[in-house]
């Protein structure tokens, strides 16, 4: 997900100054994504040379200026809601390539580092079923759903540590 | 904090080979503990509870439970002892399908010749929510309401260690919610639970130690953190940089 569809998405619901949408963002996203509002202000100006918002009326009271959609930017968010998602899978953390070389560098410690990463992946586990509680008693069924998802990634890669642990562990001569 | 638990070096073989042996088991577990024990069927788990909770016995190897070496029982002794020490909660429900649900709870009470059995199984009937149902046999009830029923049961004397093997395994989800909460709250107030499953996310809800058994042998046994986090500490949305 880009930072410029979620500002789109944003304006879609009314017009905004930037702190707004940086506040209406990070609410959103319920502490998920943090953005600094330099990044917003870029992301409205881009946005903006691109015609797919447009500020309304003149600068107000401390320079704010509203920005709102502007019918190009309202096809653009449209488009974009109803596109799949069929990239390339992103696998952002470090242990994918750890575990590549684990089993390169001598003593990689292949067993311990799988050991090691399955404590961390049950610790998760745990906080996010603790963070999909607490979404839920706030009312956040959105967030609750999105942590849903995350929860659901982590059992998998738990699965899966699982699995190459069982490998070393049969393929280990005792 | 109390040991309750102590099992050592206990081996578990079945004549044939079936599955779920276990091979030099030693763990310990401390009164008030919320343990998971997780690991594929087949992977000696649930053999596990049983030896602890004395429905079977081991191979070789010791079982002490709150200071009792179940070794040194008769079958009549590891009877009485499952009778005052262990609560048991099966994956499915195991209630006898012409008492109703009251009669259920109040069984492991009367085979203990308790007084006032009868108003505590009421009022362990309202503690679950399920004080409505306390007189309708368990086919008019539902599969939640029939787990609430077998943990009432569970607790009606008062039982030192809580046992429950897949407890929400034959529940929709949300009744397994609402077990899963049941056993928080249990937890809470004190109660030793040993949670048997295969699913990581109800092992990590609540239980504050994760014990991983596979092909017969404790292969982890992690701690884990029960202190709040923020969010951005677990888990982090990822966009592109800002759109060119």
């Amino acid at each position: 997900m880009s930072l410029k569809y979620g500002v789109l998405g944003l304006l879609a619901e009314e017009p905004l100054h930037g702190y707004e949408v940086k506040n209406r963002f990070e609410s959103m996203l319920g502490g998920t994504w943090e953005v600094n509002i330099g990044q917003i202000y870029t992301t409205l100006q881009r946005l903006e040379r691109d015609g797919l918002v447009r500020p309304v009326g003149a600068r107000g009271d401390r320079g704010k200026l509203l920005y709102e959609l502007s019918p190009p930017g309202r096809k653009a968010l449209i488009n974009w809601l109803a596109q799949p998602d069929s990239g390339p899978q992103q696998l952002h953390e470090d242990i994918y390539v750890k575990l590549l070389l684990a089993t390169r560098v001598a003593n990689g410690g292949l067993p311990a580092l799988l050991g090691r990463q399955k404590r961390a992946y049950l610790q998760r586990l745990r906080d996010l079923n603790q963070l999909e509680e607490r979404a839920r008693r706030d009312g956040r069924n959105d967030l609750a759903r999105l942590i849903r998802g995350a929860l659901l990634h982590t059992e998998a890669d738990l699965k899966w540590v699982d699995e190459l642990a069982a490998d070393a562990h049969g393929g280990k001569t005792e | 904090m109390t040991e309750l638990v102590r099992l050592t070096d206990v081996t578990k073989v079945y004549q044939g080979g079936i599955t779920g042996a276990l091979s030099s088991v030693s763990l310990s577990i401390e009164q008030g503990e919320f343990t998971a024990v997780m690991g594929p069927s087949g992977s000696g788990k649930s053999t596990l509870l049983n030896l602890i909770a004395g429905l079977d016995r081991p191979t070789s190897g010791d079982v002490v439970v709150g200071g009792t070496d179940l070794g040194a029982l008769d079958e009549a002794g590891l009877a009485r002892f499952r009778r005052d020490h262990v609560g048991f909660v099966f994956q499915f429900f195991h209630l006898l399908p012409n008492l109703t649900a009251l009669e259920n709870v109040l069984i492991p009470a009367q085979l203990k010749g308790r007084e006032n059995a009868d108003s505590r199984g009421r009022k362990l009937l309202e503690r679950l929510g399920i004080a409505d149902v306390a007189d309708r046999y368990p086919a008019r009830l539902s599969g939640g309401q029939q787990q609430r029923v077998a943990i009432a049961r569970a607790l009606i004397n008062n039982p030192t260690l809580l046992l429950a093997d897949e407890p929400t395994g034959a529940l929709d989800t949300h009744s397994g919610e609402q077990v899963m909460e049941l056993l928080a709250q249990l937890h809470r107030d004190g109660q030793t639970i040993l949670l048997v499953t295969h699913d990581a996310k109800l092992a990590t809800r609540q239980a504050s130690r994760v014990v991983s058994v596979r092909d017969g042998k404790i292969v982890d046994d992690a701690r884990l953190e029960s202190k709040e986090r923020a969010t951005s500490e677990v888990v982090r949305v990822r966009g592109e940089e800002a759109s060119r």
